[in-house]
């Protein structure tokens, strides 16, 4: 009798997760076109793949594993989560799909008098999210492959840490882009911060590694933050936060009938404060570059390619609130124009290679940001998809070279890598990198951030073109930046110093005077060159006209954007509710598509093809500079700085540059030390004031009054029966007046 | 003086209550004059039995037997105080050989 | 039933097999005792039939003051039941945490252990309030031992300022509860301390004045236990000088009797006058959470800032609790049981830690992680917990608190009195949390390693031993289980949860109402809408 109550005590609650269907009353229902997909069940192991090497890397650890196991049971499952994701691409129906996995959080409508409440482990398949997984976990796949040669140094250390931490990662990852609700987004948006955390803190060993941990953690809160309050705004406001439900109520437009307040108008501020703090944009930024204390594959995958594009996901997943609110948007637009060219001027001036592809990279963000601003969810998703590719690959031959030279980053240090043998591969794939970073025509890059500029100057909004030339200025500076490295380390003559860490292997045999740097093998160069590749074929899907739909252009990735949440940012397509100042009229359309509309233009020409001309000559004169200061005249540069650091009009700028625009210094005198001296005064009044004052002080008054009556308490027991009689006496005299008193006075 | 007088004439409440006082100061005085410990206890217990008196006298007069209760109550603490308090007594004789209440004045600290 | 019983008088029987045994014997009598209840109090759990539902089950009565209407009349309700179960998990893991910990005077300290387990069972049992008020006022008297014999240096005013603080509050609460007795007694001429039948009595007969008194009674004895600003300040000082296991059950458990006395009482007992205090009540939960969590960030030895965190940690739940919907009110009662066990486990770790370096300063110890690989695993781990990261238990109780105390407006699906404004600003308290918590880590997890000189020779191993791991693992394990499948509490504990909340709508549509149709303004939170 025991054991079957046992049996239903324990799963209690599990009972229910047994089911497919989470749970048995807030079952998904189906909207309009969104269908629940238990056929696609097997999607699942897309998530719980990264969570069983997870595990299987805790076994390591526990068994103290000192091979390169882990790396291969992260690689080989992570593999198979690509592949069940290439599946579920091949296999999707085109309309969005729900596919239960468990349930989660669960409130049952109290009797009326409460409204329920849901949210579930459930995927939202749908093919913005097909875009993300996919990349996400193909990436993930390599770069572990990568990592197993690269970690090397720390087998039988901190290896299977490592492994385990980038498998929280992708989890947590992966359960972000296909959650089908915000509370389990916000679970992967924590996850990756969290796992971020782990891998940036990998060497917890240096302080500079820690702080840089503690500090992404923290800053990521802050824009958790923002995503907890958007999630509360919105459940309070739609009393859903299930994507298919809240798209379904807010393009049917059936919220506004019992609505009145500002909820709405808020919920786009406090989603874009998430996705600055997560997507590292200004005045958020600050964690990226240090965050490059982690092992370089962290970099390369956490951020780089993956991780920080979180941001630019939740403004497309969530896009139709933004919609709503326009001004939300311009403000979107600006923060990403200005942290990219900030972000930008700030990468000119580092010589750290991996700091100056930490600030490229919050600069090529803040062009993701700029695209959603001006209306193309498309053109951002784009640019995340090349980007993911081209810095990863960037990242990689950073991290080959920085494994290659004991740690050596300086560009300044170390020139002529291409002439070395063994580094070919390296330097190609860096030179691809760069090539699309610094949007050479034709390739992926180039195309990508095209379509971004374009958009800039075709849509209105308030000083849009003045961004859209800012953002040309940015492509100029990011070309420059980007050859200053490669020109300096890849090309030239061959010198180099190596750097002063030990990774633990004495095949750098730098005790004995000479150092050979020592060229990566076949996991890294073979990893090298299958980004390198893919990030030249990224630019294939943007000529991919799949759905053969002439209103669309943009390729492939238009079509993944199609149909998803984020089709409000499409060119060409119906677009909801975008008419500024006004949230309530549909299919208005501001800009080209559909031929009525007068084009804008840049200096008389087609938006479109007068980008493809700037562009292509920004990015080569940026080149040229490059070309000119870093590779045939490296004294000019030189002179150049010491010409500017003359006059002092001028100097503080490449000082200021040097040093991030002393916004780490803002942030500690504005915000950290006023904090800090108003925690030690609060202790101070938790110790003295409260405790000592007012508890101690109220315990100090019975004392007091006892210290009245202490000659009384001679010890002679005499004297205290004396007293008591004497009270007794008192005390019957009282009595005996007062009954008397009363007698009289009632008598009376 | 009316209350005596009628007092003699019939053995009525107040009979009973006069002795209860009577003891009761008896034992009060005792307690308050003499030094040793053993009789100032001693001195205790008969204003305890005053006490006895008092509540079997009044339970008596209005027919409710509470009063006889508590007077075993009182029995029963009054037996256990005694117990304990003739341990005390010994205890403190053995630290020091007194039984003079002003030796231990030293006890209030 | 007899279950409830043997819940009871088990720990009992044992503290006096303890007293009895050797001293050698002591603790293995204690584990075996602490162990044997558990299994009871989940043999309970299965006989307990109403899950899910707002009865009572385990009930069972014996007659004691009948005649004033006080009987030994214990049964418990869903949320009662829980953390009955919390309390049966957490004492098997406080003995084996002793261990090593406390070598001298055993048969006290483990005879202690389990009074103290016995009566805080009583109190979560108790269904007449006289008794409830014994068992609470009870659980005092084995910690103030606990504290004052086998704590730090600074014990004995630990000790007594932890003993008479919380005393005072409970006297103070004590008034209130015989103030409602007294006016049932005067309303039906019957005595009657069912805690039933009081609160019925309360809520439906007095006043808005009275319940206001009550209220203020109430409140003012439970605050000092959970502990609410400003009344908190016992509570560093008792945690930083109680024995390991002191420290667990009293955060474990002891800190929870206030916020189940809320529960318990305050909320059904004056509904109107919550209606009326609750945004008050949750100001100063909402400074709590930030005052006591900015000065976490101050603290030098780690002990005390994990009992800052407490004060600062049960700010959200009491914020909870008066959010007056099922959203706040299940994570309340979800946080009161996930705070019991990852706060209950980094107390744990600090004693583990202290066990072996005899310092919890964190300037002189840091990089534990080489030393300590283990341990610093399970630390990050529970300081993750704690923090509120998705997955693990703390963050759906929190969430729940601040969605809860968010949607609390004055009207729609949640009727109110807390707000938006409420849960922004608590939620700031994520982000301090992740501050103190991660700073705490990075100096004394993290970092090059700094190891104090330890005299002392101690047989323990460099890294936890087999046991400390026994200690920790379920813990850990529950952790996870409950921030995946918090279904599982949460459903179990619907029933008893809506029952309490059952009346709340009404009553604050007409306090919204009363308050539009005078125009005042009043202290109040929420959405103007």
């Amino acid at each position: 009798m025991i054991l079957p109550s046992l049996i239903q005590v324990l799963t209690l609650g599990v009972s229910e997760t047994a089911m497919l269907v989470p749970h048995a009353d807030t079952e998904p229902v189906a909207t309009s076109d969104v269908v629940v997909a238990t056929q696609h069940w097997w999607a699942g192991f897309i998530l719980y793949l990264p969570l069983i090497s997870l595990i299987l890397c805790g076994l390591c650890a526990a068994m103290k594993v000192k091979t390169k196991l882990p790396a291969w049971i992260t690689t080989a499952c992570l593999l198979g989560s690509f592949v069940f994701s290439l599946l579920l691409y091949f296999d999707y129906g085109g309309s969005p799909e729900l596919i239960p996995i468990l349930s989660w959080i669960n409130l049952n409508d109290a009797g009326g008098n409460f409204a329920g409440f849901s949210a579930n482990f459930t995927l939202y398949v749908d093919s913005l999210s097909l875009l993300w997984v996919m990349f996400v976990t193909g990436l993930g796949t390599l770069i572990t492959y990568y990592a197993s040669e690269y970690m090397e140094a720390d087998l039988g250390k901190g290896y299977t840490r490592f492994f385990a931490g980038v498998s929280v990662f992708l989890f947590a990852m992966v359960a972000l882009v296909l959650a089908d609700n915000l509370l389990m987004l916000y679970l992967g948006w924590e996850g990756v911060g969290f796992a971020s955390y782990w891998l940036i803190g990998y060497y917890y060993q240096r302080p500079s590694a820690v702080a840089a941990a503690k500090k992404a953690f923290i800053m990521n809160r802050i824009g958790d933050l923002g995503l907890a309050l958007a999630i509360y705004l919105i459940w309070t406001t739609f009393g859903t936060i299930q994507y298919d439900e809240l798209i379904d109520v807010l393009r049917n437009g059936s919220w506004k009938e019992a609505y009145e307040g500002w909820t709405i108008d808020a919920i786009p501020w406090f989603l874009m404060l998430a996705a600055f703090g997560k997507s590292a944009q200004i005045p958020l930024y600050v964690w990226l570059p240090d965050a490059m204390e982690g092992p370089t594959p962290v970099s390369a995958l956490i951020h780089a390619a993956t991780m920080v594009t979180a941001g630019i996901y939740l403004v497309a997943r969530t896009y139709e609130f933004f919609l709503l609110s326009p001004e939300s948007l311009h403000v979107v637009a600006w923060i990403g124009g200005i942290t990219a060219l900030v972000a930008a001027t700030i990468g000119l001036a580092q010589y750290d290679i991996k700091r100056i592809m930490a600030y490229s990279t919050v600069s090529q963000l803040g062009f993701m940001f700029l695209g959603l601003g001006v209306l193309t969810t498309y053109g951002a998703a784009y640019h995340v998809f090349t980007h993911a590719f081209f810095k990863a690959v960037l990242f990689l031959t950073c991290g080959a070279i920085m494994h290659g030279f004991a740690g050596q980053l300086d560009l300044r240090k170390l020139s002529g890598l291409i002439r070395i043998p063994g580094w070919r591969i390296t330097s190609i794939a860096m030179l691809i990198g760069c090539l699309a970073l610094a949007g050479f025509p034709l390739t992926s890059g180039y195309f990508s951030k095209d379509a971004i500029l374009a958009e800039a100057f075709i849509s209105q909004g308030p000083g849009f073109e003045a961004l859209g030339w800012i953002a040309i200025f940015t492509a100029f500076l990011t070309a420059y930046y980007t050859f200053r490295v490669w020109f300096r380390v890849c090309a030239g003559k061959v010198e180099y110093e190596p750097g002063d860490e030990h990774h633990g292997d004495d095949d750098h045999g730098h005790h004995g005077g000479s150092f050979h740097p020592h060229a990566p093998r076949f996991a890294m160069n073979f990893v090298m060159a299958v980004i390198a590749i893919g990030a030249l074929v990224a630019a294939v899907p943007y000529f991919l006209d799949t759905k053969a739909d002439d209103a669309l252009t943009g390729g492939w990735v238009a079509d993944m954007v199609h149909d998803s949440t984020a089709q409000g940012g499409l060119p060409g397509l119906d677009r909801h509710g975008q008419s500024i100042g006004d949230p309530v009229e549909h299919g208005h359309d501001v800009h080209h598509g559909d031929g009525d509309h007068a084009h804008p233009t840049i200096l008389g020409m087609d938006p479109h093809m007068a980008m493809y001309i700037i562009s292509g000559v920004v990015g080569g004169l940026g080149l040229l500079l490059a070309a000119w200061l870093h590779l045939f005249r490296r004294q000019d540069a030189d002179r150049l700085k010491a010409a500017l650091q003359r006059h002092w009009w001028i100097a503080w700028l490449p000082r200021a540059m040097e040093r991030k625009w002393y916004v780490d210094e803002v942030y500690h005198g504005l915000i950290r030390a006023p904090l800090w001296v108003a925690s030690h005064l609060m202790y101070a009044f938790d110790r003295f004031l409260i405790d000592g004052l007012l508890v101690d002080g109220i315990a100090r008054i019975p004392r007091m009054i006892a210290r009245w009556f202490q000659p009384l308490h001679n010890g002679i027991v005499q004297s205290y029966a004396v007293t008591m009689a004497g009270g007794l006496a008192l005390i019957a005299l009282l009595m005996i007046l007062f009954i008397q008193f009363w007698k009289v006075g009632g008598g009376g | 003086m009316m209350l005596i007088a009628s007092a003699f004439g019939q053995l009525a409440l107040a009979h009973y209550l006069l002795l209860s006082g009577v003891l009761f100061v008896i034992g009060m005085v005792g307690f308050l004059s003499r030094r040793n410990l053993i009789v100032m206890f001693l001195c205790t217990e008969l204003m305890f039995q005053a006490a006895a008196i008092a509540f079997v006298a009044v339970g008596r007069y209005y027919y409710d037997f509470s009063g006889q209760v508590f007077v075993i109550f009182i029995l029963t603490v009054a037996a256990a105080e005694a117990a304990l308090a003739l341990a005390l007594v010994v205890l403190l004789f053995r630290r020091k050989p007194t039984l003079n209440a002003e030796d231990w004045r030293d006890l209030s600290e | 039933m007899i279950w409830g019983w043997i819940l009871l008088l088990l720990p009992i029987a044992g503290a006096l097999g303890v007293v009895g045994s050797s001293a050698r014997a002591a603790k293995s009598v204690a584990l075996l005792t602490t162990l044997a209840t558990f299994g009871v109090s989940i043999a309970a759990a299965i006989e307990f039939k109403v899950w899910g539902s707002g009865d009572f089950g385990l009930v069972s009565s014996i007659p004691w003051l009948s005649e004033v209407g006080i009987n030994l009349s214990i049964g418990a309700d869903s949320v009662a039941m829980m953390l009955v179960l919390l309390t049966t998990l957490l004492m098997p893991l406080a003995v084996l945490g002793s261990w090593t910990a406390v070598s001298e005077r055993l048969k006290e300290y483990y005879g202690w252990l389990l009074l103290i387990e016995a009566a805080m069972i009583g109190v979560f049992l108790a269904r007449d309030l006289v008794f409830f008020y014994i068992c609470f006022e009870f659980t005092l008297v084995p910690m103030y031992f606990l504290i004052a014999i086998y704590g730090g240096s600074g014990r004995a005013r630990a000790c007594i300022k932890f003993f008479l603080y919380t005393f005072t509050g409970s006297l103070i609460a004590l008034v209130g509860f015989l103030y409602v007795a007294w006016c049932y007694a005067e309303s039906t001429g019957t005595w009657d301390f069912e805690i039933a039948t009081l609160c019925t009595f309360a809520a439906t007969e007095l006043s808005l004045g009275q319940q206001l008194w009550v209220l203020v009674a109430l409140v003012i004895g439970f605050a000092v236990k959970i502990p609410l600003f400003p009344v908190h300040t016992w509570l560093p000082l008792a945690h930083t000088e109680a024995p390991t296991a002191g420290s667990v059950i009293l955060a474990g458990v002891l800190l929870k009797l206030g916020t189940y006395g809320i529960f318990r009482f305050v909320l059904p007992m004056t509904p109107d006058a919550v209606v009326e205090w609750a945004p008050i009540l949750g100001i100063l939960a909402i400074i709590g959470i930030l005052y006591a969590g900015l000065i976490c960030w101050v603290q030098t030895d780690v002990k005390k800032l994990v009992a800052y965190s407490s004060v600062s940690h049960l700010g959200f739940c009491v914020l909870g609790l008066f959010a007056l919907n099922p959203l706040g009110l299940q994570g309340a009662v979800l946080y009161m049981i996930n705070h019991g066990l990852s706060t209950g486990a980094l107390f744990f770790l600090v004693g583990m830690m202290y066990e072996r370096y005899h310092t919890r300063d964190m300037n002189s110890i840091g990089g534990l992680a080489k030393r300590m690989p283990i341990w610093a695993f399970f630390m990050v781990f529970f300081v993750l917990a704690s923090v509120g990261l998705p997955g693990l238990n703390g963050f759906v109780s929190e969430f729940l608190c601040l969605i809860g105390t968010f949607a609390a407006g004055e009207s729609g699906s949640y009727p109110g009195v807390l707000g938006p404004w409420f849960a922004a600003f608590a939620a700031l308290g994520m982000i301090v949390a992740a501050m103190y918590l991660l700073i705490m880590v990075g100096k004394i997890v993290f970092g090059a390693l700094k190891e104090p000189v330890n005299e002392d020779h101690h047989d323990l191993p460099a890294d936890l031993s087999p046991r400390e791991i026994i200690v920790l693992a379920p813990l850990a394990v529950l952790c996870v289980l409950l921030g995946i499948q918090p279904g599982i509490a949460m459903d179990a504990m619907d029933g008893s949860i809506n029952e309490t909340l059952a009346v709340y709508p009404d009553i604050v549509k007409g306090a919204i109402q009363q308050v539009t149709d005078a125009g005042s303004t009043v202290l109040r939170g929420g959405m103007n809408q």
